[in-house]
Protein backbone atom coordinates (compact mmCIF):
# COMPACT_ATOMS: atom_id res chain seq x y z
CA UNK A 1 0.00 0.00 0.00
CA UNK A 2 1.72 3.28 -1.10
CA UNK A 3 1.93 6.24 1.99
CA UNK A 4 -0.95 8.84 1.86
CA UNK A 5 1.24 11.96 0.31
CA UNK A 6 1.99 14.84 2.89
CA UNK A 7 -0.68 17.41 2.86
CA UNK A 8 0.00 21.07 3.19
CA UNK A 9 -1.63 22.72 5.93
CA UNK A 10 -5.03 22.15 6.74
CA UNK A 11 -6.17 25.98 7.05
CA UNK A 12 -4.22 26.92 3.70
CA UNK A 13 -1.64 28.82 6.11
CA UNK A 14 0.41 29.15 3.27
CA UNK A 15 -0.25 32.69 2.54
CA UNK A 16 0.51 34.75 5.26
CA UNK A 17 -2.76 36.97 4.53
CA UNK A 18 -4.90 33.81 5.03
CA UNK A 19 -3.70 33.66 8.58
CA UNK A 20 -5.03 36.63 9.53
CA UNK A 21 -8.77 35.92 7.55
CA UNK A 22 -10.63 36.64 10.61
CA UNK A 23 -13.28 34.86 8.88
CA UNK A 24 -13.95 32.80 11.90
CA UNK A 25 -11.92 33.73 14.54
CA UNK A 26 -12.40 31.33 17.82
CA UNK A 27 -15.21 33.12 19.57
CA UNK A 28 -15.73 35.41 16.96
CA UNK A 29 -19.56 36.33 15.85
CA UNK A 30 -18.82 34.26 12.65
CA UNK A 31 -18.48 31.27 14.52
CA UNK A 32 -21.32 32.03 16.66
CA UNK A 33 -23.42 32.61 13.47
CA UNK A 34 -22.33 29.84 12.13
CA UNK A 35 -23.67 27.78 14.94
CA UNK A 36 -26.88 29.84 14.88
CA UNK A 37 -27.51 28.71 11.46
CA UNK A 38 -26.29 25.00 12.27
CA UNK A 39 -29.09 24.68 14.83
CA UNK A 40 -31.79 26.09 12.72
CA UNK A 41 -30.41 23.37 9.98
CA UNK A 42 -30.88 20.39 12.82
CA UNK A 43 -34.27 22.12 14.04
CA UNK A 44 -35.48 21.23 9.97
CA UNK A 45 -34.88 24.52 8.31
CA UNK A 46 -32.78 23.39 4.78
CA UNK A 47 -32.36 27.32 3.70
CA UNK A 48 -29.57 27.53 6.41
CA UNK A 49 -27.29 25.44 5.19
CA UNK A 50 -27.55 26.74 1.74
CA UNK A 51 -26.02 29.89 3.39
CA UNK A 52 -23.37 27.80 5.19
CA UNK A 53 -22.89 26.34 1.56
CA UNK A 54 -22.37 29.79 0.33
CA UNK A 55 -20.45 30.75 3.00
CA UNK A 56 -17.77 28.53 2.97
CA UNK A 57 -17.68 27.15 -0.48
CA UNK A 58 -14.82 28.99 -2.04
CA UNK A 59 -12.87 27.92 1.55
CA UNK A 60 -13.34 24.73 0.84
CA UNK A 61 -12.90 24.56 -2.66
CA UNK A 62 -9.80 26.11 -2.38
CA UNK A 63 -8.19 23.79 0.34
CA UNK A 64 -9.79 20.97 -1.26
CA UNK A 65 -7.59 21.58 -4.34
CA UNK A 66 -4.47 21.78 -2.44
CA UNK A 67 -4.99 18.65 -1.03
CA UNK A 68 -5.42 16.92 -4.35
CA UNK A 69 -3.69 19.16 -6.42
CA UNK A 70 -5.63 18.79 -9.24
CA UNK A 71 -8.35 21.75 -9.16
CA UNK A 72 -9.90 19.65 -11.50
CA UNK A 73 -11.53 17.95 -9.22
CA UNK A 74 -11.51 19.97 -6.41
CA UNK A 75 -15.21 21.06 -7.00
CA UNK A 76 -16.60 17.33 -6.92
CA UNK A 77 -14.88 16.42 -4.22
CA UNK A 78 -16.08 19.62 -2.08
CA UNK A 79 -19.60 18.93 -3.10
CA UNK A 80 -19.40 15.13 -1.57
CA UNK A 81 -17.82 17.11 1.38
CA UNK A 82 -20.90 19.80 1.95
CA UNK A 83 -23.17 16.41 1.46
CA UNK A 84 -21.67 14.58 3.79
CA UNK A 85 -21.25 17.47 6.05
CA UNK A 86 -25.08 18.04 5.59
CA UNK A 87 -25.64 14.03 6.30
CA UNK A 88 -23.60 14.56 9.37
CA UNK A 89 -25.05 17.89 10.74
CA UNK A 90 -27.21 15.91 13.27
CA UNK A 91 -24.75 14.68 15.30
CA UNK A 92 -22.80 18.05 15.28
CA UNK A 93 -22.49 19.52 18.60
CA UNK A 94 -20.76 22.64 18.99
CA UNK A 95 -17.89 21.62 20.50
CA UNK A 96 -15.43 22.70 17.84
CA UNK A 97 -16.45 25.51 15.73
CA UNK A 98 -18.45 24.37 12.28
CA UNK A 99 -15.92 25.53 9.77
CA UNK A 100 -13.11 23.29 12.00
CA UNK A 101 -15.34 20.47 11.77
CA UNK A 102 -16.94 21.01 8.05
CA UNK A 103 -12.86 21.09 6.89
CA UNK A 104 -12.13 17.90 9.27
CA UNK A 105 -14.76 16.15 6.59
CA UNK A 106 -13.09 18.06 3.49
CA UNK A 107 -10.25 16.75 4.08
CA UNK A 108 -11.30 13.24 4.96
CA UNK A 109 -13.45 13.05 1.49
CA UNK A 110 -10.06 14.71 0.00
CA UNK A 111 -7.70 11.82 1.43
CA UNK A 112 -10.51 9.33 -0.01
CA UNK A 113 -10.30 10.76 -3.34
CA UNK A 114 -6.09 10.30 -3.53
CA UNK A 115 -6.89 6.60 -2.00
CA UNK A 116 -8.90 5.97 -4.45
CA UNK A 117 -6.79 7.91 -7.60
CA UNK A 118 -3.85 5.55 -5.85
CA UNK A 119 -5.91 2.33 -6.36
CA UNK A 120 -7.22 3.10 -9.93
CA UNK A 121 -4.54 2.22 -12.82
CA UNK A 122 -3.86 4.67 -15.45
CA UNK A 123 -5.54 5.16 -19.13
CA UNK A 124 -3.69 5.18 -22.04
CA UNK A 125 -6.53 4.92 -24.61
CA UNK A 126 -6.54 7.42 -27.10
CA UNK A 127 -10.41 7.08 -26.87
CA UNK A 128 -12.02 8.23 -23.65
CA UNK A 129 -14.18 5.88 -22.18
CA UNK A 130 -18.19 6.45 -21.54
CA UNK A 131 -16.84 7.10 -17.90
CA UNK A 132 -14.20 9.36 -18.79
CA UNK A 133 -16.24 11.30 -21.20
CA UNK A 134 -18.81 11.88 -18.02
CA UNK A 135 -15.89 13.48 -16.36
CA UNK A 136 -14.76 15.46 -18.18
CA UNK A 137 -17.95 17.11 -19.16
CA UNK A 138 -19.16 17.28 -15.29
CA UNK A 139 -15.74 19.34 -15.36
CA UNK A 140 -16.51 21.74 -18.06
CA UNK A 141 -19.95 22.04 -16.95
CA UNK A 142 -18.29 22.82 -13.17
CA UNK A 143 -16.48 25.52 -14.91
CA UNK A 144 -12.84 23.85 -14.52
CA UNK A 145 -11.92 25.60 -18.04
CA UNK A 146 -9.29 28.20 -18.97
CA UNK A 147 -12.36 30.67 -19.39
CA UNK A 148 -12.89 29.93 -15.84
CA UNK A 149 -9.65 31.23 -14.87
CA UNK A 150 -9.99 33.95 -17.01
CA UNK A 151 -13.30 34.83 -15.37
CA UNK A 152 -11.29 34.24 -11.93
CA UNK A 153 -8.91 36.81 -12.44
CA UNK A 154 -11.14 39.06 -13.71
CA UNK A 155 -13.25 38.85 -10.70
CA UNK A 156 -10.22 39.66 -8.93
CA UNK A 157 -8.87 42.63 -10.86
CA UNK A 158 -12.97 43.94 -10.83
CA UNK A 159 -13.32 43.56 -7.10
CA UNK A 160 -9.78 45.42 -6.30
CA UNK A 161 -10.87 48.12 -8.82
CA UNK A 162 -14.01 48.32 -7.34
CA UNK A 163 -13.00 49.21 -3.74
CA UNK A 164 -10.17 51.19 -5.07
CA UNK A 165 -13.43 53.43 -6.32
CA UNK A 166 -15.35 53.41 -3.19
CA UNK A 167 -15.13 56.33 -1.00
CA UNK A 168 -12.18 56.92 1.59
CA UNK A 169 -14.63 55.60 4.82
CA UNK A 170 -16.65 52.60 3.14
CA UNK A 171 -13.00 51.21 1.47
CA UNK A 172 -11.25 51.38 4.90
CA UNK A 173 -14.45 49.51 6.58
CA UNK A 174 -14.17 46.92 4.21
CA UNK A 175 -10.48 46.50 3.94
CA UNK A 176 -10.53 46.42 7.79
CA UNK A 177 -13.25 43.63 7.83
CA UNK A 178 -12.84 41.73 5.00
CA UNK A 179 -8.59 41.80 4.95
CA UNK A 180 -7.84 42.32 9.08
CA UNK A 181 -10.83 40.41 10.17
CA UNK A 182 -11.52 43.10 13.07
CA UNK A 183 -15.16 42.99 14.04
CA UNK A 184 -17.99 45.73 13.78
CA UNK A 185 -16.88 46.90 17.18
CA UNK A 186 -12.96 47.17 16.50
CA UNK A 187 -13.47 48.94 13.36
CA UNK A 188 -16.06 51.31 14.53
CA UNK A 189 -13.20 51.79 17.47
CA UNK A 190 -10.59 52.57 14.64
CA UNK A 191 -12.64 54.49 12.51
CA UNK A 192 -13.92 56.45 15.62
CA UNK A 193 -17.69 56.71 14.69
CA UNK A 194 -21.05 53.83 15.96
CA UNK A 195 -20.84 50.30 15.05
CA UNK A 196 -24.22 51.06 13.17
CA UNK A 197 -22.23 53.38 11.08
CA UNK A 198 -19.38 50.60 10.12
CA UNK A 199 -22.38 48.08 9.71
CA UNK A 200 -24.25 50.43 7.07
CA UNK A 201 -20.19 51.57 5.35
CA UNK A 202 -19.33 47.76 5.00
CA UNK A 203 -22.96 46.80 3.79
CA UNK A 204 -22.35 49.76 1.26
CA UNK A 205 -18.92 48.56 0.24
CA UNK A 206 -20.07 45.31 -0.64
CA UNK A 207 -23.33 47.00 -2.84
CA UNK A 208 -21.00 48.69 -4.88
CA UNK A 209 -18.67 45.50 -5.71
CA UNK A 210 -21.94 43.72 -6.25
CA UNK A 211 -23.03 46.33 -8.99
CA UNK A 212 -19.28 46.04 -10.40
CA UNK A 213 -19.19 42.10 -10.29
CA UNK A 214 -22.89 41.91 -11.85
CA UNK A 215 -22.26 42.08 -15.86
CA UNK A 216 -19.32 40.18 -15.62
CA UNK A 217 -21.62 36.95 -13.72
CA UNK A 218 -24.63 37.22 -15.24
CA UNK B 1 -36.82 47.82 2.76
CA UNK B 2 -34.83 45.51 0.37
CA UNK B 3 -31.44 47.65 1.61
CA UNK B 4 -32.49 47.22 4.79
CA UNK B 5 -32.42 43.48 4.38
CA UNK B 6 -29.63 43.53 2.32
CA UNK B 7 -27.63 45.09 5.36
CA UNK B 8 -28.84 42.48 7.73
CA UNK B 9 -27.48 40.16 5.19
CA UNK B 10 -24.49 41.93 4.96
CA UNK B 11 -24.04 41.65 8.86
CA UNK B 12 -25.20 38.00 8.99
CA UNK B 13 -21.96 37.86 6.68
CA UNK B 14 -19.69 39.42 9.17
CA UNK B 15 -21.53 37.47 12.36
CA UNK B 16 -22.72 40.69 12.98
CA UNK B 17 -26.33 39.89 13.08
CA UNK B 18 -28.70 39.94 16.25
CA UNK B 19 -29.67 36.70 17.22
CA UNK B 20 -33.27 37.51 17.48
CA UNK B 21 -33.06 38.57 13.70
CA UNK B 22 -31.43 35.70 11.68
CA UNK B 23 -34.24 33.47 11.72
CA UNK B 24 -36.35 35.71 9.91
CA UNK B 25 -33.80 37.01 7.07
CA UNK B 26 -32.83 32.81 7.08
CA UNK B 27 -36.47 31.96 5.23
CA UNK B 28 -36.21 35.26 3.76
CA UNK B 29 -33.64 34.19 1.91
CA UNK B 30 -34.65 30.61 1.61
CA UNK B 31 -37.68 31.91 -0.73
CA UNK B 32 -35.36 34.92 -2.31
CA UNK B 33 -33.23 33.73 -5.01
CA UNK B 34 -32.07 37.36 -5.59
CA UNK B 35 -31.07 37.61 -2.08
CA UNK B 36 -29.18 34.66 -2.36
CA UNK B 37 -27.46 35.54 -5.27
CA UNK B 38 -26.04 38.87 -3.33
CA UNK B 39 -25.14 36.81 -0.26
CA UNK B 40 -22.69 34.62 -2.53
CA UNK B 41 -21.64 37.93 -4.23
CA UNK B 42 -20.65 39.38 -0.81
CA UNK B 43 -18.45 36.19 0.11
CA UNK B 44 -16.82 36.20 -3.19
CA UNK B 45 -15.68 39.68 -3.24
CA UNK B 46 -14.30 39.01 0.36
CA UNK B 47 -12.47 36.18 -0.57
CA UNK B 48 -11.36 37.75 -3.72
CA UNK B 49 -9.65 40.24 -1.45
CA UNK B 50 -8.51 38.10 0.76
CA UNK B 51 -7.07 35.38 -1.65
CA UNK B 52 -5.92 36.77 -4.94
CA UNK B 53 -5.83 34.26 -8.06
CA UNK B 54 -6.46 31.11 -5.47
CA UNK B 55 -9.03 28.38 -7.08
CA UNK B 56 -12.62 29.76 -6.23
CA UNK B 57 -16.31 27.48 -6.55
CA UNK B 58 -17.76 27.82 -9.25
CA UNK B 59 -20.98 30.15 -10.07
CA UNK B 60 -23.82 27.73 -9.28
CA UNK B 61 -21.78 25.06 -6.78
CA UNK B 62 -23.90 25.72 -4.01
CA UNK B 63 -27.31 25.47 -6.12
CA UNK B 64 -25.82 22.46 -7.11
CA UNK B 65 -25.38 21.14 -3.56
CA UNK B 66 -28.74 22.13 -2.79
CA UNK B 67 -30.13 20.14 -5.64
CA UNK B 68 -27.45 16.83 -4.65
CA UNK B 69 -29.35 17.02 -1.24
CA UNK B 70 -33.12 17.75 -2.41
CA UNK B 71 -32.37 14.82 -5.59
CA UNK B 72 -31.04 12.35 -3.16
CA UNK B 73 -33.59 13.02 -0.52
CA UNK B 74 -30.61 13.56 1.86
CA UNK B 75 -31.59 13.46 5.50
CA UNK B 76 -29.67 14.28 8.20
CA UNK B 77 -27.84 11.09 10.32
CA UNK B 78 -26.37 11.23 13.85
CA UNK B 79 -23.08 9.66 13.42
CA UNK B 80 -20.44 11.60 12.33
CA UNK B 81 -18.37 10.49 9.40
CA UNK B 82 -15.50 12.94 10.91
CA UNK B 83 -15.26 11.03 14.28
CA UNK B 84 -16.76 7.75 13.48
CA UNK B 85 -14.81 6.30 10.69
CA UNK B 86 -16.31 3.38 8.08
CA UNK B 87 -17.42 0.44 10.47
CA UNK B 88 -17.38 -3.12 8.55
CA UNK B 89 -20.78 -4.37 8.02
CA UNK B 90 -19.61 -7.55 10.16
CA UNK B 91 -21.15 -6.12 13.07
CA UNK B 92 -24.18 -5.66 12.04
CA UNK B 93 -25.28 -8.88 11.20
CA UNK B 94 -25.32 -10.87 14.80
CA UNK B 95 -26.84 -7.23 15.89
CA UNK B 96 -29.69 -8.26 13.66
CA UNK B 97 -30.12 -11.62 14.72
CA UNK B 98 -30.43 -10.58 17.98
CA UNK B 99 -32.74 -8.38 17.39
CA UNK B 100 -35.01 -10.58 15.62
CA UNK B 101 -34.53 -13.34 17.87
CA UNK B 102 -35.78 -10.77 20.51
CA UNK B 103 -39.17 -9.94 18.57
CA UNK B 104 -39.60 -13.60 18.15
CA UNK B 105 -39.80 -13.79 21.71
CA UNK B 106 -41.79 -10.44 22.18
CA UNK B 107 -44.23 -12.19 20.34
CA UNK B 108 -44.27 -15.61 21.05
CA UNK B 109 -45.19 -14.55 25.06
CA UNK B 110 -47.62 -12.18 23.80
CA UNK B 111 -49.24 -15.46 21.86
CA UNK B 112 -48.46 -17.85 24.52
CA UNK B 113 -50.21 -16.69 27.81
CA UNK B 114 -51.75 -19.71 30.34
CA UNK B 115 -54.12 -16.99 31.79
CA UNK B 116 -54.94 -14.56 29.10
CA UNK B 117 -58.63 -13.74 28.07
CA UNK B 118 -59.82 -14.32 24.68
CA UNK B 119 -61.65 -11.37 25.12
CA UNK B 120 -58.77 -9.04 25.47
CA UNK B 121 -58.40 -6.96 22.66
CA UNK B 122 -54.43 -6.94 21.93
CA UNK B 123 -54.36 -10.97 22.12
CA UNK B 124 -56.09 -11.00 19.34
CA UNK B 125 -54.80 -8.14 17.95
CA UNK B 126 -51.36 -9.44 18.02
CA UNK B 127 -52.68 -13.32 17.09
CA UNK B 128 -54.15 -11.58 14.08
CA UNK B 129 -51.06 -9.58 13.21
CA UNK B 130 -48.36 -12.79 13.97
CA UNK B 131 -50.71 -15.14 12.40
CA UNK B 132 -49.08 -15.42 9.16
CA UNK B 133 -45.84 -15.58 10.80
CA UNK B 134 -46.29 -17.98 13.18
CA UNK B 135 -49.09 -20.32 12.01
CA UNK B 136 -48.11 -23.48 14.13
CA UNK B 137 -48.79 -21.37 17.09
CA UNK B 138 -52.22 -21.43 19.18
CA UNK B 139 -53.74 -18.25 19.20
CA UNK B 140 -56.50 -16.61 21.45
CA UNK B 141 -56.86 -17.90 24.66
CA UNK B 142 -56.05 -21.63 24.87
CA UNK B 143 -53.56 -22.67 27.60
CA UNK B 144 -50.41 -24.02 26.04
CA UNK B 145 -49.61 -27.66 26.85
CA UNK B 146 -46.43 -28.47 29.12
CA UNK B 147 -44.36 -29.12 25.83
CA UNK B 148 -45.13 -26.00 24.70
CA UNK B 149 -44.11 -24.64 28.00
CA UNK B 150 -41.46 -26.32 27.97
CA UNK B 151 -40.17 -25.41 24.62
CA UNK B 152 -40.82 -21.56 25.26
CA UNK B 153 -38.51 -21.86 28.71
CA UNK B 154 -35.56 -23.84 26.86
CA UNK B 155 -35.63 -20.51 24.35
CA UNK B 156 -35.51 -17.56 26.40
CA UNK B 157 -32.62 -19.40 28.04
CA UNK B 158 -31.17 -19.71 25.01
CA UNK B 159 -31.86 -16.35 23.87
CA UNK B 160 -30.66 -15.18 27.18
CA UNK B 161 -27.26 -16.30 26.85
CA UNK B 162 -27.03 -14.90 23.27
CA UNK B 163 -28.13 -11.53 24.58
CA UNK B 164 -25.55 -8.51 25.49
CA UNK B 165 -25.98 -8.16 29.20
CA UNK B 166 -27.61 -4.88 28.34
CA UNK B 167 -30.45 -6.44 26.73
CA UNK B 168 -31.06 -9.08 29.56
CA UNK B 169 -31.44 -6.25 32.16
CA UNK B 170 -33.76 -3.63 29.53
CA UNK B 171 -37.54 -3.47 30.12
CA UNK B 172 -38.93 -6.41 28.19
CA UNK B 173 -37.14 -8.27 30.93
CA UNK B 174 -38.82 -6.34 33.34
CA UNK B 175 -42.09 -6.63 32.04
CA UNK B 176 -41.71 -10.50 31.19
CA UNK B 177 -40.26 -11.05 34.83
CA UNK B 178 -43.05 -9.52 36.01
CA UNK B 179 -45.72 -11.47 34.06
CA UNK B 180 -47.30 -14.00 35.86
CA UNK B 181 -47.90 -16.06 32.93
CA UNK B 182 -44.59 -16.84 31.88
CA UNK B 183 -43.92 -20.02 33.46
CA UNK B 184 -39.72 -20.31 33.70
CA UNK B 185 -39.23 -23.75 33.97
CA UNK B 186 -35.96 -25.19 33.87
CA UNK B 187 -34.22 -21.63 34.10
CA UNK B 188 -33.11 -21.54 37.88
CA UNK B 189 -30.79 -23.93 39.40
CA UNK B 190 -33.36 -26.65 41.46
CA UNK B 191 -30.50 -26.89 43.88
CA UNK B 192 -30.22 -23.55 45.16
CA UNK B 193 -33.18 -22.28 47.62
Amino acid sequence: MKPMPNFPPVDGSTEPHEARDGDARPGSGVEQSDLELVRRVQRGERGAFDLLVLRYQHKVVKLVSRLLRDPSEAEDVAQEAFVKAYRALGSFRGDSAFYTWLYRIAVNTARNTMAARQRRPLAYEAELSENEQTVVESRMRHGDTPEATVLSDEIHRTVNSAVEELPEDLRTAIILREIEGLSYEEIAEAMDCPVGTVRSRIFRAREAIDRSLKPLLD
Amino acid sequence: MTDQIREQMSALLDGELPSGEVGLLVRRMERDAELRRAFGVYVLAGESLRSPGGVTASPGFAARVAADIDDGAIGMRTDDPVAAPRTPLRWRRPLAAAAVAAGAALAAVLLVRPDADPGVPYAANAAQEAGAAFPALPVGGASPTPAQNQRLSGYLVVHGQYASPIGRRNIWSSALAADPGINRVGYENPEKP
